[in-house]
């Protein structure tokens, strides 16, 4: 055999990952106590709020919850699955930023007539079986860099499973935005290794907001900020692909949800912008606010067909949904901010326990159109500041009038303390306020049974209740939020806060 | 002609006394099939887009292989390797560019954001035998 084809060869493994030059590791050796980790052990002392971002333990949950009033209502039966940040720290010493943390799946198990149960694992990644085994972090994360960190061979070793979850044609996948879905077991929550959706797709950024059409098509995307290009994903409602694409010229931003309509992806790119690969990777942006915040509706039937609009800078986490009318007006709405403080600011510092008004995230919803031509309206509701936004998974991507999310007030810094119902018809809110010693999280809709008019069914969510130091679950009359909950559980700990849920019937 | 053949000798000698070969064991290909490339560089230039001085292919029928590379001059050396485990004789990557089969670089080194660097993975060849274990879990 001759040298030509290794050399070959050998050069493409090279041109791996664009060729970026390796940067060298921040590797010493740690000399005095890692100070992030000292404040945040200072803070737990005197702020429950803290149990939010505490590690929870290795080995998970298993438990039955303890009914505070109400009962479960008729029809609603199924498992709760949420997935979030729970491990944060090892070897006293702490991620700085939230996102880092390794994902811990629970579920809730909503059974008529039974307990309400919760039990929870962490995902069985590489990382986090190697930095189990070793006693410390050995990779580079999202936003952290953690001492004598080692390289990579790709994405996947630093995935930390930690975003959402969802079903697809009844496998459970715990989800992240850089790297591969990874496959769990839906009733034991074991973890099965990396969804590979085919020969060439392997490893590829599979992003933590799938949507999913009426007809159980699965749409998603993930991010190449340094090729300014987004993998695009279609899977059919069996489970198997049906296409997966680069698509380029699409600006490098931070991209973590999108929306469907009928017709068409659209995609908010935000003004945090790729610059240069950096460690951590989260380095890598730069708030760019000298350009547009751009809006780009890729065509589902054929990727090379897309419209475009540039909106005032702007950034985003959530999308809460969208449809397209006849003449290919976009409506769209989502929550919004005026800058990225709470990605590059906000969520490290609750890594030392203390949330600073200065960097905290200033998201409001916005209802935006978009009009064929490049015009734009858009409209934004100052009642409350917003994350979380949800809509009833039926109308996704069709004309609706409700979204669903937590709220809170400017200056309150620990956490939503609201479940809000808004009416993007008439402008209408209807909230419930736990008051401050409750944070809530995202609230899911659960349809009341398959001819359900769009918001007649339930909304499920959890909360950290800071007071009982302990994890709650809530079930409102999604009709009907500002009559509180109707049933509430409560566990006997505090779990980390988690981002992104879905709902299982059973 | 005798000076001449002494002379010739010493040289040769000398070449000899200053000649390396270098025996690679990799360790933890996690399947039995296809074989692992491997390429030699002998300088930063030749490592960060260059010529390889010397290439092998060894067929995997288990979880380690040895690859033996001969006459090399003594110096500074860093390989690039991987397990090319559907022997296409191409390291497969997936649509964004990253292998999607295993591979590796000498002292075990990895890189950030694409290969490992030449100073992460130069390693020396002493004159005579020498020896380097790798292992692509």
């Amino acid at each position: 055999m001759g040298l030509e084809p290794n050399r070959r060869h050998m050069l493409t493994l090279l041109a791996a990952a664009g060729g970026a030059a390796s940067l060298p590791g921040l590797a010493f050796a740690r000399e005095s106590a890692d100070p992030v980790y000292t404040a945040f052990e200072a803070a737990r002392e005197r702020d429950p709020w803290t149990l939010g971002f505490a590690d929870a333990p290795a080995e998970g949950f298993d438990t039955v919850a303890r009914r505070l009033h109400g009962r479960l209502p008729d029809g609603l039966s199924g498992v709760l699955h949420r997935n979030g940040p729970a491990r944060f720290s090892r070897d006293e010493w702490r991620y700085r930023h939230w996102f880092d943390g390794d994902g811990l799946v629970h579920g809730w198990r909503l059974t008529p007539g039974e307990d309400v149960t919760h039990h929870a694992r962490f995902v069985q990644t590489p990382k986090w079986r190697a930095e189990e085994a070793a006693g410390r972090f050995l990779m580079p994360t999202f936003g952290s860099n953690p001492p004598n960190s080692q390289g990579m061979r790709g994405p996947d070793d630093m995935n930390a499973a930690n975003t959402s979850v969802i079903v697809i044609n009844g496998e459970l996948m715990a989800l992240w935005e850089g790297g591969s879905a990874w496959q769990l077991d839906a009733d034991t929550l074991e973890s099965r290794g990396p969804r590979n959706w085919g020969e060439g797709l392997g490893g590829l950024p599979f992003s933590a907001h799938p949507k999913v059409d009426p007809d159980g098509t699965v749409w998603n995307f993930g991010q190449a900020p340094a090729q300014d290009a987004l993998v695009l994903w279609q899977i059919g409602a069996d489970g198997q692909l049906r296409r997966a694409e680069m698509v380029g010229d699409v600006p490098g931003g931070m991209i973590h949800d999108f929306a469907v309509t009928e017709r068409s992806l659209v995609f908010l790119v935000g003004n945090l912008r790729w610059q240069t690969p950096r460690l951590p990777y989260l380095d890598s942006f730069r708030w760019d606010d000298s350009r547009a915040m751009r809006v780009i509706a890729i065509d589902k039937a054929d990727w090379s067909q897309r419209r475009s609009w540039d909106l005032p800078p702007g950034f985003l986490f959530h999308v809460g949904g969208a449809w397209e009318d006849r003449d290919g007006t976009i409506h769209v709405d989502a929550a919004l901010s005026e800058d990225s403080r709470m990605a590059t600011d906000g969520a490290r510092d609750v890594m030392r326990g203390t949330p600073r008004p200065e960097s905290d995230g200033i998201s409001r919803m916005r209802k935006i159109t978009l009009y064929p031509g490049g015009r734009f309206e858009q409209a934004e509701f100052t009642d409350c500041l917003a994350e979380f936004p949800q809509v009833d998974p039926r109308f996704i991507g069709l004309p609706r009038r409700y979204t669903w999310h937590v709220g809170w007030q400017r200056q309150q810094l620990r956490g939503a303390t609201r479940i809000v119902r808004r009416d993007l018809v008439s402008g209408e809110t209807r909230g419930f306020d736990f008051g401050e010693d409750i944070a809530v999280e995202e609230p899911l809709f659960i349809p009341a049974h398959a001819g359900a008019t769009e918001g007649e069914g339930w909304l499920v969510h959890t909360a950290l209740n800071k007071r009982e130091r302990a994890t709650e679950l809530h079930i409102f009359n999604a009709a009907h939020v500002e009559d509180g909950p109707q049933a509430s559980w409560r566990l006997p700990y505090a779990c980390p806060f988690g981002f992104h849920g879905c709902w299982r019937p059973v | 002609m005798m000076f001449s053949a002494l002379t010739l000798a010493a040289a040769l000698g000398a070449a000899a006394s200053d000649e390396a070969s270098l025996t690679v064991q990799v360790e933890g290909l996690e399947t039995p099939q296809g074989a692992v490339m491997m390429a030699l560089f002998d300088a930063p230039d030749a490592w960060d887009g260059g010529e390889a001085v010397a290439g092998q292919r060894v067929a995997v029928d288990g979880e380690s292989v040895t690859i033996e590379f001969g006459a090399l001059p003594a110096g500074e050396y860093a390989i690039r390797m991987f397990h090319d485990v559907d022997g296409d004789g191409e390291l497969d990557m997936n649509l964004m560019g990253i292998p999607s089969e295993p591979f590796g670089f000498s002292n075990n080194a990895r890189g950030r954001f694409g290969p490992a660097s030449w100073e992460d993975a130069v390693f020396t060849l002493a004159p005579g035998e020498n020896t380097h274990a790798l292992d692509l879990r």
